[in-house]
């Protein structure tokens, strides 16, 4: 490697490169995880148990209301200490799941929500059972009132994907490498304006292919609720 | 009284008043009909300056309404103005409602103005609902709300654009009711409106209008029952 | 369930530093909460301005802020503005980006409010003869209240828990000062519970507070 030249090399572009497909990995893996269990969460809050829904609030408000970090090195010491020691990467990947989940979870139910009750009697009443009114009205209905909100949550997610870095997580995420070429070439300002612009460009990539799917959407006609 | 002179006024490409004259004496009901977007909402705007005009005059008792010295606020407390949608303000019950335009803008005192909130909700009659929210109040109450905030600004005009238009059908009387007894007051108003029944027994003139111009305009009673002009017969017939 | 053996006493031994570094964490939150809201009204009305320069400060700063992370934004304060001779301590850094992330953040929420607005509540406002600042202050605003408070609750919830990246930097608010006492007594997992549970109660107390703010404000 160059680990002598004091410099920015091509193989720094690489080593940040590598970086932003590790953060794309780390996002698209516990997005999917997250969304899938904070959709049964979101799903199980809305089924009228009085009891699962403040058992789920609970579990809830208490990811959103601990940092991200703490809970990092929290699940990884619990791991350690009940004798279950796995690599800093896959427990990242849970903690970033299990955390995002907290927050699809309350999108999910606020979809649910969206769709009026109405709606979901008219379904009903054309003999639909539970599970199919579920699948074919509520859950395209709700999806489409609330992806603008899950969209911010996933971008929100690749920016926590940098803190995984405490766990010393290896391969290194976006912000790790480049911390790792600062401590080299020592210049700072430079290189952190680069890892910047390498996010600034995924969030966009997203946020602009979320809108061309909406925009597609649209086109096939708005729901009036 | 006032006078509009060749009043244009275009959104865009789009020109929705072209050239209108109008005038409208003190104690007068000048109703305002015709299709939707024929430029009857927006003269009311231009009336009290809540829109520009590109070209022409309005003149309120002689004074010139879009002339840049003119204090707008100042004109607008002569004319009250209640809209299709309430516009009731959430956040404040009947009562402050009412009293907030006489207290900051006409500098009364506090319990004043309570007062006079009083007493004119009781006047439309919503004397029980003094503490309501807008949110509590059905459409009816919340236009008769908005009228009464209106009326206790003492203005010597009342301009109502399509003020029943929004109410579910057995809620429009109760409004029109409010309305007749403030024709009977000898209020000025300039109202437009759908409801041709009660323009014919409230309005002592109403004009037609059509693509921005004024087709015909004339006492109530005649030019309802007796439209000289095509497009007026035409109207009439498909909406009486 | 495990053979480990939880000492708590230890944690016992160095609350008063816990709650000491947990009053740096709510300074800091409060700091960046009070300058961002300042500085996200300003940027919020330029956001309309006409003036080109204006709006394109302002659309640069919530992009930034928004599209980045915070412990990039903290680092670009810590380590980054060195380049141009700006020296911050890790508090200063650590209040300078979190006050810039939430100034983005809140800039686009207070626009949010003024937008949900409806335009006919100035007609009113106006045709009652209200001058422009006799609507804002009576009529507008306080509706605007009503629409970003429980974003901006949301808003400072986040800002306290993003004053816990300090700890990368070596800033002894409460995720800091937790990380160095666990390394002094290797009793990782009851600290750090011990500063979640701390959290979890400032967190709750900001939101039941909020929540009774909303109640007795926002009756309608």
């Amino acid at each position: 490697m160059n680990n002598l030249t004091l410099t920015f090399t091509a193989n720094d572009f690489m080593l940040m490169l590598q970086g932003a497909g590790i953060t794309f990995v780390l996002t698209i893996v516990s997005g999917f995880f997250g969304s899938l269990i904070g959709f049964i969460i979101g799903w199980g809050r809305s089924l009228g148990l009085w009891w699962l829904y403040y058992l789920l609030g609970l579990f809830i408000e208490v990811v959103r209301s601990v940092p991200l970090i703490i809970q990092f090195v929290l699940f990884n010491s619990f791991l350690a200490i009940a004798g279950y020691p796995i690599d800093p990467f896959t427990s990242g990947i849970i903690t970033l799941s299990i955390y995002i989940a907290a927050y699809v979870a309350e999108v999910v139910k606020a979809g649910i929500d969206a769709v009026p009750p109405t709606m979901v009697k008219a379904a009903r009443g054309l003999g639909m059972s539970y599970f199919q009114c579920f699948r074919f009205v509520v859950v395209p209905i709700g999806t489409r009132s609330v992806l603008p909100s899950w969209t911010g949550l996933m971008l929100g997610l690749m920016k926590d994907t940098s803190l995984i870095a405490v766990l010393g997580a290896s391969p290194p995420e976006l912000l790790r490498s480049s911390q790792i070429i600062i401590t080299r070439i020592q210049e700072p300002l430079a290189i952190l304006i680069g890892a910047g612009a390498f996010y600034f460009i995924m969030c966009h990539f997203i946020t602009v292919a979320v809108q061309r799917y909406e925009t597609s959407w649209a086109s096939k006609g708005k729901v009036t609720a | 009284m006032i006078k509009i002179e060749g009043v244009r006024k275009s959104f865009g490409a789009l020109e929705v008043l072209k050239g209108i004259d109008l005038t409208v004496e003190r104690g007068e009901v000048l109703c305002l009909i015709g299709g939707s977007g024929s430029g009857k909402s927006t003269l009311l705007m231009c009336i009290n300056a809540l829109e520009g005009i590109d070209a022409g005059r309005v003149e309120v008792d002689g004074i010139d309404v879009h002339a840049p010295q003119t204090e707008k606020n100042k004109l607008r407390q002569k004319m009250g103005i209640v809209f299709q949608q309430f516009n009731a303000f959430p956040h404040l019950t009947a009562r402050d409602n009412v009293a907030l335009a006489p207290r900051r803008v006409l500098g009364q005192n506090k319990v004043e103005t309570l007062e006079l909130a009083e007493h004119h909700l009781a006047h439309v009659g919503l004397g029980d609902k003094l503490d309501h929210f807008p949110s509590e109040l059905s459409g009816g109450q919340q236009q008769r709300l908005a009228i009464a905030r209106a009326l206790a600004m003492k203005p010597d005009y009342m301009l109502l654009d399509e003020v029943t238009s929004a109410l579910d059908p057995e809620l429009v009387g109760e409004v029109l009711d409010t309305l007749r007894l403030l024709a009977e007051e000898g209020i000025t108003m300039i109202a437009v409106t759908h409801e041709i029944p009660f323009a014919r027994e409230v309005a002592d003139r109403v004009a037609f209008f059509h693509q921005g111009v004024i087709h015909e305009v004339g006492p109530a009673k005649s030019l309802i029952s007796n439209p000289q002009m095509e497009r007026t017969q035409e109207f009439l017939g498909k909406i009486l | 369930m495990f053979d480990y053996r939880f000492q708590w006493r230890v944690v016992w031994k160095h609350w008063p530093e816990l709650l000491e570094a947990a009053l740096l964490t709510l300074q800091i939150t409060v700091l960046s909460v009070v300058f961002g809201l300042m500085i996200g009204m300003v940027l919020s009305v330029w956001r309309k301005s006409d003036n080109k320069i204006l709006y394109w400060f302002t659309a640069t700063w919530v992009a930034l802020a928004r599209n980045t992370p915070a412990l990039l934004q903290i680092y670009l304060a810590f380590f980054g503005l060195g380049a141009l001779g700006i020296h911050f301590s890790p508090y200063t850094a650590v209040l300078a980006a979190i006050t810039f992330n939430n100034a983005g953040y809140l800039a686009e929420i207070l626009r949010g409010g003024m937008d949900s607005i409806s335009p006919s509540q100035r007609g009113a406002a106006l045709g009652l003869g209200m001058k422009p600042l006799q609507m804002y202050v009576y009529v507008i605003f306080p509706q605007v209240l009503k629409a970003v408070f429980l974003p901006i609750t949301n808003q400072i919830v986040w800002a306290m828990l993003g004053t816990s990246l300090g700890m990368i930097i070596g800033l002894q608010e409460l995720t800091g000062m937790t990380t160095f006492l666990q390394s002094q007594t290797f009793r990782p997992f009851e600290f750090y519970l011990a500063a979640a549970v701390i959290y979890l109660i400032v967190c709750e107390t900001i939101l039941i507070f909020a929540r009774l703010v909303a109640w007795r404000a926002f009756r309608w």
